[in-house]
């Protein structure tokens, strides 16, 4: 529901997000009585000392509050719900778990011993299940084929920035939106913020240029906007749907933290074709369902692994899988963030500067949980790190790259095309109810190209 | 947190200078020379003068486009903005004092055993009082009666020498509206959102329900 990413902004109380934060824990402490099978009195609280093994669910936390970068298996605590344990910290001891990879934030399910009172040795770590996936009924999956008259679902997905950081040299953008329009001629084209990148260094130092070809120089970003990208935008198709989904980092939303409303697509005087989606976002287009947020989850994702195993997968995988099972698209907490080294003093003491963050509304991050809870057939999350799209658990997971790369070069974009569902082909799998329902298995029918501009 | 700490008089009643006094100055920087320097309003500075046609960087003289303020305003209140929501946390407790952006499930518990409380260490009140000094200093009746929070103190050895009057100060006022409103509007975008400017009626009448 958009209305509820509606709130006001710059007012965060504390006991407003610990509730969330606690409410995180007692969720998933639920879903893992209901998934093993466990009693209420299998469950224990971790922080006292105790002659049995139990159960319990909690929180990663750093086992020192000034500890936060550089943690390492050997440094890291429990945190309980009130509920569970009075909030209470306690020391974790993997010393005989051989396999496993953790992060801050991460909502766990452990079976082990507190024996001495200071620490808990955990024998087991048990999996969190993956949520469900969507399915749609025999009529709802016709009509989406018939929509689609035998040709695939073809969807673009871009992200920011549009133009590098020093120049407004917007050229690229202008080719993109001829090659859409004429040659790709997409179904959907979703692009993700920013537009105008807050943290540009060419806005830092207020050398924005002067554009030789607008009679009335814009005054503000918004305006920059409005006059000298909204033209280059409105040349894509009217048939052509286009999905913005912000960025918290974008000049044009005044709603700068996560989750975060969508763009006033009127005031951006944006042309009908244009819909402005909230961040995170899940839609459906025909029967496939998306879901897509803005915050730099693989970037900001800080491992810490154990084991051969599990060291030697591909961490995309490994931070994809954590994003299922912990079913929001942000499962990091603390949210990351970006600072700049000003000065050293003789002491060796740091002066930094804040530069943006993922700037965490932590009383709504209900709302970046995923919707239903069941997972969207894609996930697209955008990184600053290496473009990629990968299939783990029946999802498929993409980041389409930067549309401009960091030293101004050319970057990527990601192209989706998804063949109509056919019922004879068996691509979709049966669900037997008192209405049949399938599964889309949208993983075996996609095909996913990340392409240079 | 909103809570109120001590006795504090009525926000409404208190005076500017009260107000701001820890807020921190706009920083400038001339896309010209590169150099940078507090902007404080239409006010007398060694680092800039506010002529007929605009701010002029006194180094380099070069004249400030309204975009190449805006751009940098906007981008100085992102920046507070986005540190607020970094959430890092101080206890009150003075012997305890390490700051951390870890939370408790309990909010204002301090996370080292035996402390009294915690709280935002940038609370939503310095920001929405660093928002309203950004915005007064583009507000053109505060320019014209002088009311601005002065950027520096009087013995400061870097304060300009020469005083503007006045006459001039509202005269420069006037031709340069247009640029103050450009930039307040950028402020006000942002204060718009503010959530500590409206009264959350729901939460002040919770008891009743």
């Amino acid at each position: 529901d958009p209305e509820r990413y509606k709130f006001r902004t710059m007012r965060q109380s504390l006991s407003d997000a610990a509730d969330v934060l606690d409410l995180q824990i007692e969720t998933i402490a639920k879903i893992v009585q209901t998934h093993y099978d466990l009693s209420p009195s299998d469950f224990g609280d971790p922080s006292v000392q105790a002659q049995s093994e139990i159960h319990a669910v909690g929180r990663i936390v750093p086992d020192s509050t000034t500890t936060e970068e550089f943690l390492n298996m050997d440094s890291l605590a429990l945190e309980t719900s009130r509920m569970a344990g009075v909030g209470r910290r306690t020391r974790l001891d993997f010393t005989d778990i051989d396999e496993i990879s953790l992060f801050c934030g991460q909502i766990v399910a452990i079976r082990g011993k507190n024996a001495d009172g200071d620490s808990f040795k955990v024998n087991e770590v048990l999996p969190l299940p993956y949520p469900n996936s969507p399915v749609s009924t025999l009529d709802e999956l016709q009509k989406c084929s018939a929509a689609l008259e035998g040709k695939p679902l073809k969807t673009l997905v871009t992200n920011g920035p549009y133009f590098p950081c020093n120049s407004f040299d917007l050229h690229f953008l202008e080719q993109f939106t001829e090659r859409v329009n004429s040659e790709i001629k997409p179904h959907v084209l979703i692009m993700f913020g920013p537009f105008i990148d807050v943290t540009n260094p060419m806005i830092a130092k207020g050398a924005i240029p002067h554009f030789p070809h607008l009679k009335h120089q814009p005054n503000t970003l918004d305006e920059v906007f409005t006059k000298v990208m909204v033209p280059i935008l409105k040349k894509i198709r009217q048939d052509i749907q286009v999905i913005l989904i912000p960025s918290t980092r974008d000049a044009i939303s005044k709603h700068a933290s996560y989750p975060q409303d969508s763009y006033n697509r009127k005031y951006l005087q944006l042309p009908k074709n244009f819909k402005c989606f909230v961040n995170p976002a899940t839609f459906q287009l025909n029967e496939v369902f998306f879901g897509c947020s803005n915050v730099d989850t693989y970037k900001d994702m800080k491992e810490m692994t154990k084991g051969g195993n599990t060291s030697m997968r591909n961490r995309f995988d490994r931070v994809s899988e954590h994003i299922l099972q912990q079913r929001r698209f942000y499962p990091v907490f603390p949210g990351g963030i970006k600072k700049k080294l000003l000065s050293t003093s003789n002491d060796g003491k740091k002066v930094y500067e804040h530069i943006s963050g993922a700037d965490l509304e932590v009383p709504y991050l209900g709302l970046t949980e995923f919707v239903g809870n069941f997972t969207p057939d894609i996930i697209i999350i955008p990184s600053e790190m290496h473009h990629f799209a990968r299939v783990g658990q029946n999802v498929i997971m993409i980041n389409p790259g930067r549309f401009i790369g960091h030293s101004g070069k050319p970057g990527t974009y990601a192209e989706i095309s998804i063949t109509g569902p056919d019922l004879e082909n068996g691509n979709l799998t049966k669900v037997e109810g008192p209405e049949p329902t399938f599964l889309h298995n949208v993983w075996k029918r996609a095909r996913v190209d990340i392409v240079t501009i | 947190g909103n809570g109120i700490n001590g006795l504090e008089p009525l926000e409404s009643t208190i005076s500017d200078t009260e107000r701001f006094k820890d807020v921190a100055n706009f920083r400038l920087s001339c896309p010209n020379c590169s150099c940078s320097f507090d902007f404080g309003g239409i006010i007398a500075s060694s680092d800039y003068t506010v002529c007929p046609n605009g701010l002029q960087c006194r180094k380099c003289d070069h004249l400030f486009t309204p975009l190449q303020i805006s751009c940098q305003l906007e981008r100085c209140i992102r920046s507070h903005i986005s540190l607020y929501y970094a959430g890092w946390i101080q206890c009150d407790d003075p012997t305890c004092g390490d700051a951390t952006r870890q939370v408790s499930v309990f909010g204002k518990l301090c996370l080292n055993n035996g402390c009294t409380g915690v709280r935002y260490k940038y609370s939503d009140k310095m920001l929405y009082n660093q928002l309203l000094y950004f915005d007064s200093l583009f507000d053109c009746e505060k320019n014209k009666k002088l009311e601005l929070k002065p950027l520096r103190h009087i013995d400061d050895a870097h304060s300009s020498p020469e005083k503007l009057s006045e006459a001039s100060i509202k005269v420069l006022t006037e031709q340069n509206r247009r640029l103050l409103e450009i930039n307040r509007s950028v402020v006000q975008k942002y204060l718009s959102d503010c959530g500590r400017r409206y009264v959350d009626m729901g939460r002040i009448f919770d008891f009743m329900q």
